[in-house]
Formats: structure tokens, C-alpha cells, sequence
């Protein structure tokens, strides 16, 4: 009776599940193929993955890949950026004084219950629009040497579109802050009071008991979250495409709408996140479960 | 923001909450006994930080010379014309956001109870569909989702109302949520209770009514409440596509007035409102179950 340990097998059951799926999809595909009559055509996604360069002679990225990148650099910077911040935060949270445990608490709470799309726009108009294009970052990139240059080509996208890459690294670190602000709480708070009492027996100071008896505990909690928090960012950086950050849902509006192909391109970038996202869990359970044994 | 990391951070965040003031575990034990003079300092020094803050904000936007008009207001909200009262662009994107949450909880509620279920039975095909729909869901970003709603599946259904497209597409990705916490309140039933229920000869649904979920349903209610908080956040991203809601309202009247800074201002306030007002009743429920258990 318990469900947890049923033992699986056909049943009455499936007979209802298959039934309903396959009515589906023959309502489905008589939709598409009698009433809408659409004719599909996926040969334009191939040209917008890979590009045949006449030049080089090789295949080279095109749109959709080059969009996948940015959104994997934006996010993989944002992770970094956040985790920063969000250690400090998080370290803030738990101190013993009022005053960081405020400013931490108003960060977390102000971003957990704001929409992330008012957000978005509120750091567009505020920020995005006001400040960084005073920084002058295109100029500095532009006028380094060359393999400078290459370098920070590689890392962070081509020169041309540096200060739309900040933009959507900026927002995306001060959204996700403050969720791993709560990560690194709950992995500080997670660690038993007779270690902290412990390292105060043998004379450490609370900045030393910190250092060396918490965090290195800690961390060891809170790194299955913060991979678990890179999906996540991989996920929302997606809705940077609404303040015009060219990463892979943006292309895929453009080139939906100038290829006038909404079925094909939508599905194929529903793949592409999800082969990514998928991939990244799977790896990153294995990972956790070799290192717990 | 941040979605799908709930599967990692509700099991870590149990373990505290609340505002600062609450907090008082941390490094010193004797912490909570602080003295009051200290609190007092602490509290002044975040006033004047916040002070602060409004300053520099202040001056950014004088330096940008922007004429501020919240005179015009409140004709967002309502005209008052011959004694007869107009409501305002905001009043019916709040309308909409508040009619897609609601019918998105009812349906999101529906769709996990289906799919815990069917993730609880034995059946085969019905957990592979369980599966199925729960990784796709996780692993790609919502504004693919709704994409793929509006431009893919919206035609191939035949939905003629955008509105209804939004709201299902936000119960399907709500409705992961849902069916995780179902599924986990009822496996936390104690399995002393099947066994006793069919000791006293219920059947399988028998026991599920009147013994499991009872119990089941008082610890799934907190949580199921933040499923609205996150539904009235989200419902924003309906703005992507032609859903008239508060944030799509906004960009409306920011296109026709350039009044961005009130506007993202004061939606940003009303969304605040809205998610904290219902944040603190999900903390109340909390403590209310916590302390009847």
C-alpha cells in the first residue's frame, strides 16, 4: 500500500495514460496537418547553427551557437559575480551584529519579491541605459594589444557588444545574490553550534573560527546548490533577451521573426536549452554522488 | 527569479527565517543578549546608510535632468470624469495579474495532483509521463515556455484568447512545483498510517481520502501558498507576449509617457505589496503548522 515502495508494472492505468497520449497526438497532428495545413521546413536551422566560411573554408558558428555561447559566458560570469557577492551576504546574514544582518536581510527580501521582468527593467533604465555607457569599456577594450584583446574576446565576447554582455551579467549577479545569500546561510547555520563553541575552547577569535572552522565546512555544503544555481542561471538568463542582451532567446525572436519560422526555431532552442540544462544536471548529480561516497 | 533551485533551497532553508531582529543565533552564544545600546547604533547606521543610498540615488537622477511629474499619477490608477469614476491602465494590469494567478493556481494545483499521482502509482507509462513532463519543465527557461505556447502550441490548439495561452502555460510550470510538494507531503505521511488503513480494510483510495491526505494536506499548505506568491511573479513575463497584464500596462504607459522612472517605480512598489503581504501570511501558516505539530 505505502506508495514509496510500489513495484512497477502495466495496470489498468497505463491503458488510460497511452489512450489520452495518443488521442493527443492524432488531434495534434490533425491540427497541424489538415487545419492549419503547415508545411514544415527545418532546412533553416542548420544555417543558423553553422555558417560555411568562404574565407577561413571551415564551418563556422553561426546566429543560434553564437547566442548559446553568450548565454553560457553570461551566466558562468554571473555565477562568479554572485557567489562573491552572496558569500558576503550570506556571511552578513549570520553575524552577530545588527547592522550586515539588516542590509543582508533587505537585499534578500527586496530582491526574492520583486518579478524578475520589473527588475530587468528597472536595472535597464536605471543602470544599463545610465551608467555603463560612461565606462567607456569598449574604447579600453578596443585600444589593448592583441592578444590582451584576444584574451578577453574569449572570455567575455566579441569588443563590439561588451557593454550589452555587462548589462546582462550585472542583472542577472544582483538577481541571483541573493538566493545563493540564502544558500550560504543555510550552509553557515547548517554547521552544529558545539564547533563554534569548540574553536572558541581552544582560544580562536570569531573572524578565526570563521575562517577556518566554518566556511571550510560550509563550502562543502552549499557547492551542490551553487552548481544546481548555474542551471538556474542558464535558465534565467534567458529573460535578459527582453532588455535587448543578444544571448540565445534573443537571436531566437529575431530570426523567428525574420525568418517568419516560429514552430522550428522555438523548438529547436527549447532543445538547445534543454540539452544543456539536462546535461549539466546529470553531470552534476554524478559529481555529488561520487563525492558523498 | 531563480526557479528551479527550490528542490535545493527549501530543505535548506527550513532551518531559519524570518527578520533579523528574529535572528539571534549566530557566532557568540550571549548574542541575543546584546545590549540595547548596541541595537540602537546599529539601527541608526543603517538609517543613515539608507540615507545615504536615497542620496546618491538622488543625485544620479538629478544628474541626468529628469523631470520628475507624479502629479499625472494618479490618472494611471483612476479619472474621476462627471462624477463617474474611470479606472486607470494599472487597475486592469493588476486585474489581469491577479485573475491569471488565481485561475493559475487552480489549474497548477490540478496538474501536480495528476502528476504526483501518477509519479506515486505503479503504473509504468504514467510515471514515464510524470518523468517526462517534470524534466522538460525543469530544464528549460520559462520564456521558452511561454514562447513556445504563444508561437507553437497556441495555433495547434487552437486557443483563441492569448490570456488563456499565459495562464496555462504558467499552471504547467507552476504545476512542477506543485506536484513536488505534494508528493513529498505525502510521502511524509507515516507508513504506519497505510498499514493501519489497511488493516482496518480501506482500499488504496479509501485510504488516501480519509486517512493520508488529511494528514497530508495541513504540510502541504505553506509551501502550496508560495506557488501564488511565485505565480503573480512570473505572470510578468507574460508581458513577452500579448498578455495585458501590470508589467505589459506599464511598458504601455512608459511607451506613450517616457515616464519610466515613476512607472517601473511604482509597479515595482505595487508588485512588493502584493508578494509581501502574501510572504508573511505563508510565514504565518508556517509557524501556525509547526507549532501544531
Amino acid at each position: 500500500m505505502d506508495p514509496a515502495k510500489n513495484q512497477l508494472k502495466w495496470g489498468p492505468m497505463d491503458v488510460v495514460v497511452i489512450a489520452l497520449l495518443v488521442s493527443f497526438c492524432i488531434y495534434v497532428f490533425h491540427r497541424v496537418d489538415s487545419v492549419l495545413i503547415y508545411t514544415w521546413d527545418w532546412s533553416v536551422i542548420p544555417g543558423y547553427l553553422f555558417r560555411w566560411d568562404e574565407e577561413a573554408n571551415k564551418f563556422l558558428p553561426n546566429l543560434l551557437i553564437k547566442g548559446l555561447i553568450t548565454t553560457l559566458r553570461i551566466s558562468f560570469w554571473a555565477l562568479v559575480l554572485s557567489s562573491i557577492v552572496g558569500v558576503l551576504l550570506g556571511i552578513a546574514r549570520t553575524s552577530e551584529r545588527l547592522l550586515p544582518r539588516m542590509i543582508g536581510w533587505l537585499y534578500v527580501e527586496f530582491i526574492r519579491n520583486i518579478p524578475p521582468v520589473p527588475f530587468l527593467f528597472l536595472f535597464y533604465f536605471f543602470i544599463s541605459s545610465q551608467v555603463i555607457p560612461h565606462l567607456g569599456l569598449r574604447e579600453n577594450v578596443d585600444a589593448l594589444a592583441p592578444q590582451s584583446k584576444f584574451l578577453v574576446e574569449t572570455l567575455f565576447g566579441p569588443s563590439n557588444l561588451i557593454e550589452n554582455f555587462l548589462s546582462g551579467v550585472l542583472s542577472l549577479a544582483l538577481m541571483s545574490a541573493a538566493y545563493i545569500a540564502e544558500i550560504v546561510r543555510a550552509g553557515i547555520q547548517s554547521i552544529p553550534k558545539g564547533q563554534i563553541e569548540a574553536g572558541r575552547t581552544i582560544g580562536l577569535s570569531s573572524g578565526q573560527i570563521m575562517r577556518y572552522v566554518i566556511l571550510p565546512q560550509a563550502i562543502q555544503k552549499v557547492i551542490p546548490p551553487l552548481a544546481g544555481q548555474f542551471i538556474t542561471l542558464i535558465k534565467d538568463s534567458s529573460l535578459v533577451a527582453l532588455i535587448s542582451i543578444q544571448e540565445l532567446s534573443f537571436l531566437a525572436m529575431e530570426i523567428a521573426i525574420s525568418e517568419q519560422r516560429f514552430f522550428e526555431v522555438w523548438i529547436s532552442v527549447g532543445l538547445m536549452y534543454f540539452s544543456v540544462c539536462f546535461t549539466c544536471a546529470l553531470v552534476f548529480r554524478r559529481i555529488e554522488t561520487r563525492w558523498n561516497k | 527569479m531563480l526557479l528551479a533551485n527550490k528542490k535545493h533551497g527549501e530543505s535548506l532553508q527550513e532551518k531559519g527565517d524570518g527578520s533579523p531582529l528574529a535572528m539571534g543565533r549566530s557566532l557568540k552564544g550571549h548574542s541575543v543578549s546584546r545590549s540595547n545600546r548596541s541595537i540602537f547604533i546599529d539601527l541608526l547606521q543603517f538609517f543613515l546608510l539608507m540615507m545615504f543610498l536615497v542620496w546618491v540615488g538622488w543625485r544620479g537622477v538629478e544628474a541626468m535632468e529628469y523631470r520628475w511629474q507624479w502629479y499625472r499619477v494618479p490618472d494611471f490608477f483612476y479619472k474621476q470624469i462627471d462624477n463617474e469614476i474611470i479606472w486607470g491602465p494599472l487597475i486592469y494590469g493588476l486585474q489581469i495579474t491577479l485573475y491569471v494567478s488565481a485561475w493559475g493556481m487552480v489549474l497548477a494545483l490540478l496538474i501536480g495532483l495528476i502528476t504526483a499521482f501518477l509519479r506515486l502509482s505503479n503504473s509504468i507509462s504514467g510515471r514515464l509521463v510524470a518523468r517526462v513532463y517534470l524534466e522538460t519543465i525543469r530544464n528549460t527557461p520559462l520564456l521558452v515556455q511561454v514562447s513556445i505556447f504563444y508561437f507553437v502550441l497556441q495555433p495547434i490548439l487552437g486557443i483563441n484568447n492569448p490570456l488563456w495561452t499565459g495562464i496555462l502555460c504558467l499552471a504547467f510550470f507552476e504545476g512542477s512545483f506543485a506536484s513536488e510538494i505534494i508528493r513529498g507531503g505525502i510521502v511524509s505521511v507515516e507508513k504506519g498510517q497505510w498499514e493501519a488503513s489497511k488493516t482496518i480494510g480501506l482500499n488504496r483510495w479509501k485510504a488516501y481520502v480519509y486517512v493520508v491526505l488529511p494528514q497530508a494536506v495541513p504540510i502541504m499548505l505553506p509551501p502550496l501558498t508560495g506557488i501564488l506568491v511565485n505565480l503573480i511573479k512570473h505572470s510578468a513575463i507574460l508581458s513577452f507576449v500579448a498578455v495585458f497584464e501590470l508589467t505589459t500596462e506599464a511598458r504601455n504607459l512608459i511607451a506613450d509617457t517616457f515616464m519610466s522612472f515613476e512607472i517601473w517605480m511604482l509597479v515595482g512598489g505595487m508588485y512588493l505589496v502584493m508578494t509581501i503581504a502574501l510572504s508573511t501570511l505563508v510565514g504565518f501558516f508556517e509557524r501556525r503548522v509547526r507549532g501544531a505539530r
